[in-house]
């Protein structure tokens, strides 16, 4: 086992990237840091004068019980969908951080084409939902395709150009819903009209749970087909193990990466047409509480694997409505609950880090 | 290419596919344990915690037809008085010091007017408003029967929830949806302490204090709310400080696009003292940053004033503070509680002006009057003595003729008999008309004297 990069830290700590994952390792990381997490918060809730077995059980209630479940995937399908945009991203080595800004766009494409049907009565009824998914994926697609083509062109690092974009993208919902998408007969709250009930995905089951998970199915099963079936699957594959390989295996670089760009971007567009016509039924600003960076914690413990997207964004659906749940009955203030979710948060990114380097401390000191 | 060829070697390390294949094993274990952990923590606690969930309801053990015999004579033997339930979903924290931390205290207040021993309240703070309806679905979940949300944004889900869930009560704080006002199901109620007569009572404290002549203003959201009380304040503004001078006023406008944003809130005020030379402050926003900003330039010698907003925040601007807006939501809340409670419940659109819930309605000579004493549901804060007693008494002249909808400040007698002209002059407030309900929730104007557009 040869290690291939060593830094040296002063006081004699090294940390060295772990050439092989095993197994067993991995499990147990996993496995550790969500006790732990849960350990740590429990520890606080009993400093502010809680039972911590009380707190978890109200926890699990929120799965065990059919109408909070209903919530808990509710929000689960827009991180779910964002998640799985990262996935592919992630895969060839891209590190979209801007699935959010890709949702916002998603509202602002799903949004632009129910206001195409209400004011200008462009598109007939039955086809607006269609072309709402269709709008939404192609632009939170070229969302990320920009930063993807800017990668695989000039090299510009995608972690800054694609966190800067949603920023770009927020506001731009913002002076649209504080502009020329105001309902005009909303007492000019910033609000866009309620969409009729056509261009909503609870037209399907009634409840949004159910047809916002098949649309994550869906994309999953997609997602799944084009990764490990299709060329283009196996060439994002090469080109996340590294670039020159990909280049010598006569992969197109810049074809690659850019569609990949879209492909995540698109998939995260559909989560913003989750929000607006799914949760909320019509655009308003500031429409994802950050659902867009939950996907990066979602997707580090899935792994990568599309599938394990479902349940581990349902898990933190759960979080987010367990919050709910643990103000309203045990009285807990809501910053601690922030705090126990945060922890929860933080104690995944750094299992993956240990998972992936080893830290070893010894006496001597390098100089 | 030196990065380049390291990054290469990096990822030689170890082959991407077994990467994840040993990944997804771990995730797959990773969720199974957490499920598994949550499962025995859960069966541990809810063992332990059972009797506090079963709920205890006199004349309910007859019908429970659950076999936990145990449970059901401890129910009947230990009877308790029903409790009514109330929750309450917050946009903010409860020690935001502002609007959220008002409608803490308004709950507070009722609880305690009804009887702490007849109610039960909670409350969820710092909700998001995309993610309201969860937290209403939580309280309906764990039974409560009256759930009052506070913000704007709360109101689709809230009528959503009340069709949904027609044995409850709903009631919504600064919409335009209820039963009342039949775009919403029976069952919700909206209602709203509204602020523009004291933002306009602000504005003569400002116009009667300041030497700058200009005015400045820190905004949250461009909404007609909050338009509404600029626009009102710049008048008031105007009115005394035409009034002393003969000048119009000169007001500027600041937008922060947030309610909670203590730092933008004082960067915005520092700027326009700074920039546009104000010397007097008003702000919608959560917290007392404006206040606090005021304070200190106080305490280096040079004179800028602000108020309080939604709470009396005297102490964080013990010289700067010239009064204020203070809402006191706890009547409107206690109103809807006893109809809760006592199976009367009307919808209505509760809409809450100077006067309201007042015990004493009808106005006093300016000498007695109660301004800057709490009294309803909004009220002035005290009055600094810095205020010129002869423009004190204006305040306070106009503060009980409030009380009767005697004086409207959105009227010609609020200009000094100008009729009101928007930014392009356009008259928007003719001679002999007062603003009604509509032209005050729909104002998307701004009077003349405010130097920056409104955006839109």
């Amino acid at each position: 086992m040869k290690l291939a990069k060593t830094i040296i830290m002063p006081h004699s700590v090294k940390i060295k990237r772990r050439l092989h994952i095993s197994r067993k390792l991995s499990i147990l990381t996993t496995f550790s840091t969500l006790v732990l997490a849960f350990g740590v918060s429990g520890i606080f809730f009993a400093m502010i004068g809680l039972n911590p077995l009380d707190v978890y059980s109200y926890m699990v209630g929120v799965y065990t019980s059919p109408t909070l479940l209903l919530k808990a995937l509710e929000r689960a399908i827009p991180i779910g969908l964002a998640a799985l945009g990262l996935s592919i991203a992630f895969r060839m080595n891209f590190w979209n951080i801007g699935a959010e800004g890709q949702m916002y766009m998603g509202m602002f494409a799903s949004t632009g084409i129910v206001l195409l049907h209400a004011y200008y009565d462009l598109i007939p009824d039955y086809l607006v939902l269609l072309l709402m998914i269709l709008a939404s994926f192609v632009t939170g697609g070229l969302w990320c395709g920009l930063p993807a083509f800017l990668k695989a062109k000039m090299r510009v690092n995608e972690i800054l150009t694609t966190l800067m974009m949603n920023y770009v993208a927020m506001y731009f919902v913002d002076f649209l819903i504080y502009g020329p998408w105001r309902d005009p007969k909303g007492y000019g709250f910033p609000l866009s009209i309620p969409f009729p009930e056509y261009a909503k995905l609870t037209m399907i089951f009634g409840e949004f749970a159910y047809s916002g998970l098949l649309l994550l199915c869906i994309a999953v099963a997609l997602a799944v087909v084009i990764l490990r079936y299709t060329k283009l699957g196996f060439e994002l594959k090469i080109v996340g193990e590294g670039i020159d390989i990909a280049r010598y295996a006569g992969i197109r670089i810049t074809k690659v990466i850019t569609l990949g760009g879209i492909l995540s971007g698109g998939i995260a567009g559909l989560g913003g047409l989750a929000i607006v016509s799914g949760i909320i039924g019509r655009l308003r600003p500031r429409a994802s509480p950050g659902y867009g960076y939950t996907a990066i914690i979602v997707i580090l413990l899935s792994a990568l694997n599309p599938w394990l997207v479902v349940p581990v964004s349902i898990f933190f659906g759960g979080i987010f409505v367990a919050g709910d749940i643990l103000q309203a009955t045990l009285k807990i203030p809501g910053a601690a609950v922030e705090m126990h979710q945060a922890l929860i948060f933080l104690f995944i990114v750094v299992g993956e880090f240990l998972k992936r380097y080893k830290i070893t401390i010894t006496r001597e000191v390098v100089r | 290419m030196n990065g380049n060829t390291d990054s290469n070697v990096l990822n030689k390390k170890f082959s991407r596919r077994k990467f994840l294949g040993v990944t997804k094993a771990t995730a797959i274990g990773g969720v199974i344990a957490a499920g598994v952990i949550g499962g025995v923590a859960g069966y541990l606690a809810g063992s332990t915690s059972a009797p506090t969930v079963v709920k205890t309801q006199p004349g309910v053990p007859t019908t429970i037809t659950q076999p936990v015999t145990k449970t059901v004579t401890t129910t009947a033997s230990v009877p308790v008085a029903r409790k009514l339930r109330v929750g309450y979903i917050y946009v903010g924290p409860v020690g935001d010091y502002g609007w959220s931390y008002g409608h803490d205290r308004g709950r507070r207040w009722a609880d305690e007017r009804f009887g702490v021993n007849q109610v039960e309240s909670t409350y969820i703070e710092s909700v998001p408003e995309a993610e309201v309806s969860g937290a209403i679905t939580s309280l309906v979940e764990k039974g409560y029967e009256l759930i009052i949300t506070t913000s704007f944004g709360f109101m689709d889900p809230t009528a959503e929830a009340a069709q949904k869930y027609p044995d409850r009560y709903f009631v919504h704080i600064s919409g335009y949806k209820s039963g009342a006002a039949g775009n919403a199901p029976e069952n919700m109620s909206a209602a709203f302490a509204e602020f523009y007569q004291l933002y306009y009572l602000n504005g003569l404290a400002a116009g009667a204090v300041t030497e700058t002549g200009v005015v400045g203003y820190v905004g949250a959201y461009p909404i007609p709310e909050v338009v509404r009380h600029i626009n009102a304040f710049v008048l008031g503004a105007n009115y005394a400080y035409k009034k002393r001078t003969g000048k119009n006023i000169k007001a500027h406008v600041s937008w922060i696009f947030e309610w909670v944003a203590p730092e933008k809130a004082r960067s915005a005020a520092i700027a326009l003292v700074e920039e546009k030379n104000c010397d007097v402050l008003a702000f919608t926003e959560d917290t007392p940053a404006v206040l606090q900003v005021a304070e200190e330039y106080q305490k280096k010698g040079r004179k800028v004033w602000s108020f309080s907003h939604y709470s009396d925040m005297r102490e964080y601007g013990p010289t700067a503070h010239l009064t204020g807006q203070i809402a006191n939501w706890g009547p409107i809340y206690l109103d809807f509680y006893r109809m809760v409670a006592t199976n009367s419940w009307q919808t209505a659109d509760i809409w809450t002006r100077i006067g309201d819930y007042m015990p004493y309605r009808w106005r006093l000579p300016p000498e007695k009057s109660t301004a800057g004493k709490p009294e309803g549901t909004v009220y002035l804060a005290p009055l600094n003595p810095v205020i010129p007693s002869e423009w004190q008494l204006e305040i306070k002249k106009k503060y009980e003729e409030m009380k009767e909808l005697i004086f409207e400040p959105f009227s010609v007698e609020g200009n000094l008999g100008e009729p009101i002209r928007d930014q392009n002059g356009e008259v928007r407030i003719k001679n002999g008309e007062r603003a009604d309900h509509d032209t005050l929730w729909n104002m998307d104007w701004h009077v003349e004297y405010i130097e920056e557009p409104l955006p839109r």
